[in-house]
């Protein structure tokens, strides 16, 4: 009975124009979609391993110099696209690219791509993302709307219902049909995307297992569409109310509610001005040690410390250049007066972070998006995950530098010049955004969520079924 | 006053309406009868000017339908075989908005008149339709055709579904409005109601009138003879 | 005839209870939408005025730093930072440049959750990497923010559908529809009545509710402001209406008609903007960014080999900085100064690139908006609110021009080594932001109006030649 439902339906939907043309709509749209995204995660990805090698030469090649001008020269931290981003570009468009890494300050991530586009970029992109997480769940109740209406306003429901069929087998044959082209469509693209992938020279670390990931989230999602539509169908009188009806849920979930959702996450767990975040920490950081300024009140009691420890009555008996070392101390202060700051950055992500997954309960939306950015490596966390990762760079190379200074010089000696092969000592930046495991885990709670959703829908589907 | 004049419709090869002649004048209740498909609600459909005929005319008060397919809406009522209103209007308001579009403005009592003299029982004037039976949503429809003073009434089906008693009063209603001098064409499956409410009887198969009586030549058993070998007529043939 | 339609129609639509859920559902809408977008506005207004309290405190305690100074006596600062050295006054003592809100930027969020609304440009700080970008949760700017301007082209749009797709069609469906056409009245005249009706109430209705927003929700009466967007509104609301209208003449029954409208709505709202955007990225791609940065290190890289020789030059080409200097002598910021105005002038043709592909994106797309309504709704609302692309591109160039003013007011200071005084406090430069002169948005609605009072006629005209057995019968 289930079968025989399941290939009426089948056939009924593949002989409907409108399914067809739909069907085909689609279809283009993720093709152009994923040839526009391979295009540009080539060339993104080109240029960044051109710039990496380039600023990499320029650090190497900036000649004889006192290591403090090299750590004020700076250099570079660049973010790579990682191959997933071919599916979900997630937030990649409005998070910088390039971090500067110098010394004595944290600078934050520049150049994000929405910055450089016109305002005509905020009503979104022509990528795979688009089309997987809102016109796929548009095309299911476009599919799906009269599953059962049609049959009550052809009155072909009597005859089903006097053939003696159990309710929750009807709804299981419906329930397929309309399940499975979706299922095509989504094979289609991960086996596309894949391929794509696989093929592309050597960028980034391309895992199946992600994409197998990314597969499961959206089918979730999908048949949590599914139900919804199918509940609403088997509730509605009419199939143009039914229609209505599921088109006002897509909306809800796919537009009203993820704005909502920022709106209230802003209000609850605003971030600071760029601005007053700058002065907070430079505050902070005045109150502490000024590794430039032996002026300093701070300064003066390290020199004391110092000078106590290794029981010398002056800076020059010291076995280093206490210049450096003060250098590195202030940058140590300066590093902690960062990680007090940005960790209250990162409190404040936390608690949007828990509005949207409160909100999730309101729509099967946010968890998708949030996971589907998280595993792609394309959502904020990764995009901390990244600029945590640069922070731990640059205060490495300060230590390196100044260590370099302290041993290499003696107290008041600035025109020493470290040689130009130092540079190359220092290790270059390297960075691997998180593993599957970690993004799982990290994003429990959207599991959490989503898998509520396709429990509850479907049991909502099956235990209140009945055909009137 | 209906008349068609060798009225034809195709849809393609397919004729579904072949030169019809018909001419229901004044005090005349001619009752259509015929199968499923015979042609009846395609020749009301014509009069209505809801379809175009493929060659001939239809005329209502000697105006040609296609011609003139507002103007023969003054002069002509139709109640469809499912008479649907707006079931959040009441009786009175969904005759004074009918009316209304029709250019006829009505006041509550005129239309209460009109209502009353369709039938309708008082306490039902100013409730609204969804609590209404068929034959009361009917009895509004003949209500609008008597606010319209329409001297051509169509009817399709008018009766099915109705019950004895409704359909009795149905009928008596039409025969009032007949002695006022309007004309009628009534499409129905029901040989009885045909021979006890029409005038003239026409038999249709497969868009061809068959044959004509006039009710008081022809009795119920002869009627019904009739039409049977109309309806095998081919059968005959062959 | 008219007046009963209209009469009999209201009543209908009051008993059937769309009237009321229109009502509330727009309130609510609009009301939180207004809520959130004045929200935004008060929290920019008061970080831009702290950030002048703080200037203005700053500045009491460099007064009276130079007045110590002044005075000969010892201050407790570092060497560098102590107010008679002008650099100190241009790095450490800068102005805020300040983007102040428009009076209409709660309707439209458009680019103003991209970029910061003050800077303090400093005397050493390079205009190209003065970041106009403000820190805020990416997720945000990804999912957009729920303001009038997105109630007004993505919500409203779709509730008018709602309002609209079986106004023809379910009369059908109910059977009412052939009584209907036994009256002497013609169908297509019937339906341009009912939907001119729901057009009237829906604008009616919104310009109500505006007004109440406008009102009670934000302060300061704004009626040219509200006139402005009404019409913006009015002109959009129309061009669906008439789609609709369109739409009821043409399609057969209720289901088929929603998704007709539907896809036009998918087609105007969403991909209609994604494609042109990626249109203009693929005429006019934007310069590496990347790519820019390692040209600027490379550039700076030279400059620092050759700060002296640099700095010989520009005096040469300066000679009225070198004049008032007996002793010539030559520190950092000299250096600095000279050879940070050669990378500039050398980065220019780069970092003006990137302006003049996002001006070509811009003509691009402003030639081809009028495929879409709701771009045009969207942009004319950015633009009365100064939040548009243009608004921020003005922003940051006012912000650039005024950090040479800073800079040029400071540098004959620092090159003819002359102090600065509590006495030169007064004529320090400040900054104004002047808001871009407001383009009449008339024509566009104006335009939108009329084309789409032009596809109501068109199929109302081909609805009166074509066959009205198909309205009427299915």
């Amino acid at each position: 009975m289930i079968r025989n439902t399941f290939i009426k339906e089948i056939t009924e939907l593949a002989r409907d124009g409108r399914v067809k043309i739909a069907f085909f709509i689609v279809l283009v749209l993720l093709g152009i979609s994923t040839w526009i995204s391979s295009r540009q995660y080539n060339s993104t990805n080109q240029q960044y391993a051109e710039a990496k090698n380039a600023e990499r030469s320029i650090w190497n090649n900036q000649g004889e110099k006192n290591p403090h001008s090299a750590a004020h020269y700076g250099t570079y931290a660049f973010k790579p696209k990682y191959p997933l981003s071919l599916i979900d570009q997630g937030v990649d468009k409005y998070a910088g690219t390039s971090i500067f890494l110098e010394a004595h300050n944290r600078n934050e991530a520049q150049f994000s791509q929405a910055a450089d586009q016109t305002g005509l970029a905020r009503f979104g992109d022509l990528t795979p993302d688009f089309i997987l997480l809102f016109i796929i769940p548009l095309l299911i109740v476009l599919l799906g709307y009269n599953a059962f209406t049609k049959e009550r306003e052809m009155r072909t429901l009597v005859l089903i219902k006097s053939q003696g069929i159990a309710p929750w087998k009807l709804v299981l044959g419906k329930w397929t049909a309309l399940f499975l082209p979706i299922l095509v469509i989504m094979a289609l693209v991960i086996v596309g995307a894949g391929i794509i992938l696989s093929n592309l020279e050597d960028f980034g670390v391309f895992r199946w297992s992600n994409l197998g990931i990314l597969f499961l989230v959206y089918i979730c999602y999908y048949i949590v569409f599914v139900n919804l539509v199918l509940i609403v169908s088997s509730k509605s009188k009419k199939s143009s109310i039914s229609l209505v009806l599921s088109l006002a849920i897509w909306i809800i979930a796919c537009f009203v509610a993820p704005k909502a959702a920022s709106n209230f996450a802003e209000t609850k767990h605003p971030y600071p001005t760029r601005q007053e975040f700058a002065a907070n920490i430079l505050k902070d950081k005045q109150e502490g040690l000024d590794g430039h300024d032996p002026w300093n009140k701070q300064a003066k009691l390290l020199e004391q410390e110092v000078l106590r420890e290794y029981n010398v009555d002056s800076l020059h008996q010291l076995p280093f250049n206490f210049d450096a070392y003060r250098m590195q101390k202030g940058e140590e202060h300066n590093a902690e007066v960062y990680f007090k700051h940005y960790k209250y950055l990162k409190s404040q992500f936390e608690g949007q972070t828990k509005v949207y997954v409160g909100l999730a309960t309101l729509s099967p939306f946010l968890p998708t998006r949030f996971l589907s950015m998280g595993v792609a490596n394309t959502d904020y966390s990764t995009h901390w995950d990244f600029s945590d990762a640069a922070e731990d760079y640059r205060i490495r190379m300060q230590a390196f530098l100044n260590n370099d200074f302290a041993k290499n010089s003696s107290h008041g000696d600035w025109s020493y010049k470290a040689e130009e092969a130092t540079w190359k000592k220092l290790p270059a930046f390297e960075y691997s955004p998180p593993q599957l495991a970690e993004i799982l885990s990290r994003n429990s709670s959207n599991i959490i969520v989503l898998v509520a959703w396709l429990l509850g829908s479907f049991s909502f589907l099956f235990i209140t079924i009945k055909l009137r | 006053m209906i008349t068609t004049d060798n009225l034809t419709k195709q849809y393609g090869e397919t004729i579904v309406l072949n030169q019809l002649n018909l001419n229901i004048g004044a005090n005349e209740i001619y009752c259509l009868l015929g199968a499923n498909g015979a042609g009846k609600t395609t020749t009301i459909n014509l009069l209505l000017g809801f379809i175009k005929p493929t060659s001939g005319s239809a005329f209502i008060n000697g105006l040609c339908v296609s011609e003139e397919y507002i103007k023969t809406k003054q002069y002509l009522a139709y109640i469809p075989e499912n008479l649907m209103l707006y079931p959040t209007l009441t009786a009175v308001e969904n005759l004074k908005y009918f009316s209304g579009i029709g250019g006829k403005n009505l006041s509550k009592s005129q239309s209460e008149d009109f209502l009353n003299e369709a039938g309708l029982q008082k306490n039902a004037f100013n409730s609204r339709i969804s609590t209404f039976s068929k034959g009361m949503r009917q009895k509004v429809g003949i209500s609008i055709a008597l606010a319209k003073d329409a001297k051509s009434l169509l009817l399709d089906e008018p009766t099915s579904g109705l019950d004895p008693k409704s359909s009795n009063e149905f009928g008596q209603l039409l025969h009032k409005l007949k002695d006022n001098g309007v004309s009628i064409l009534m499409a129905t499956h029901d040989l009885f109601r045909a021979k006890d409410t029409g005038t003239h009887i026409g038999i249709m198969k497969n868009g061809q009138l068959r044959q004509e009586y006039a009710t008081k030549d022809i009795s119920l058993p002869e009627l019904e003879q009739a039409y049977l070998e109309a309806m095998n007529y081919k059968e005959f043939v062959s | 005839m008219y007046r009963y339609n209209f009469l009999y129609e209201f009543k209908l639509l009051l008993r059937s209870g769309w009237m009321q859920i229109l009502s509330l559902l727009l309130l609510g809408l609009f009301c939180f939408a207004t809520i959130n977008g004045n929200q935004k506005v008060l929290k920019r207004k008061q970080d831009i005025h702290s950030a002048k309290v703080e200037v203005k405190e700053s500045d009491a305690n460099m007064l009276s730093l130079l007045d110590s100074v002044e005075n000969g006596m010892e201050v407790s600062a570092s060497r560098w930072t102590i107010p008679s050295s002008p650099t100190a006054v241009g790095n450490y003592y800068p102005r805020v440049a300040a983007m102040d809100p428009q009076p209409l930027s709660f309707v439209s969020t458009g680019q103003s959750d991209l970029f910061t609304h003050y800077v303090k440009p400093t005397m050493a700080g390079d205009d190209f990497t003065l970041n106009f970008t403000e820190i805020i949760s990416p997720v945000q700017q990804l999912f957009g923010s729920f303001d009038l301007a997105f109630v007004i082209v993505y919500l409203l749009p779709l509730i008018i559908i709602a309002f609209s797709y079986n106004i023809l069609s379910a009369e059908r469906e109910s059977g009412s529809l052939k009584l209907l056409a036994s009256q002497p009245i013609s169908i297509h005249t019937w339906v341009l009545q009912k939907i001119s009706l729901r057009f009237l109430l829906t604008l009616i209705l919104t310009v109500i509710i505006l007004t109440i927003v406008f009102v009670f929700l934000v302060s300061g009466n704004n009626f040219k402001g509200l006139f402005d967007v009404i019409i913006t509104t009015a002109a959009y609301i129309l061009f669906w209406f008439s789609l609709a209208f369109a739409v009821n003449l043409r399609v057969g029954d209720s289901s088929k008609n929603a998704i007709v409208l539907l896809g036009l709505w998918v087609v105007f709202v969403l991909l209609v903007p994604s494609v042109l955007n990626q249109l203009g990225n693929t005429l006019y791609p934007m310069p590496s960014r990347t790519l820019m940065i390692n040209k600027m290190r490379n550039l700076k890289e030279e400059a620092t080999e050759k700060q002296d020789e640099i700095l010989d030059n520009f005096l040469r080409d300066h000679p009225e900085y070198a004049l008032n200097d007996p002793n010539q002598s030559r520190q950092f910021y000299h250096r600095y100064m000279a050879s940070q105005k050669l990378v500039k002038e050398k980065l220019e043709p780069v970092t003006l690139e990137f302006e003049r592909q996002l001006e070509r994106q811009q003509a691009l797309v402003s030639k081809f908006r009028w495929l879409s309504p709701a771009i045009i709704a969207q942009e004319s609302l950015n633009i009365l609110s100064g939040t548009s692309t243009a608004d921020y591109e003005n922003y940051r160039k006012q912000v650039i021009g005024f950090a040479e003013t800073w800079r040029n007011h400071l540098t004959p200071l620092l090159y003819n080594n002359e102090p600065f005084t509590s006495s030169k406090y007064g004529e320090l430069p400040s900054f104004n932001y002047h808001p871009i002169r407001l383009k009449n948005n008339m024509i566009a609605s104006l335009i939108i109006m009329i084309v789409s009072i032009g596809i109501g006629f068109v199929a109302y005209m081909i609805a009166f030649k074509g066959n009205v057995s198909k309205l009427i019968i299915s």
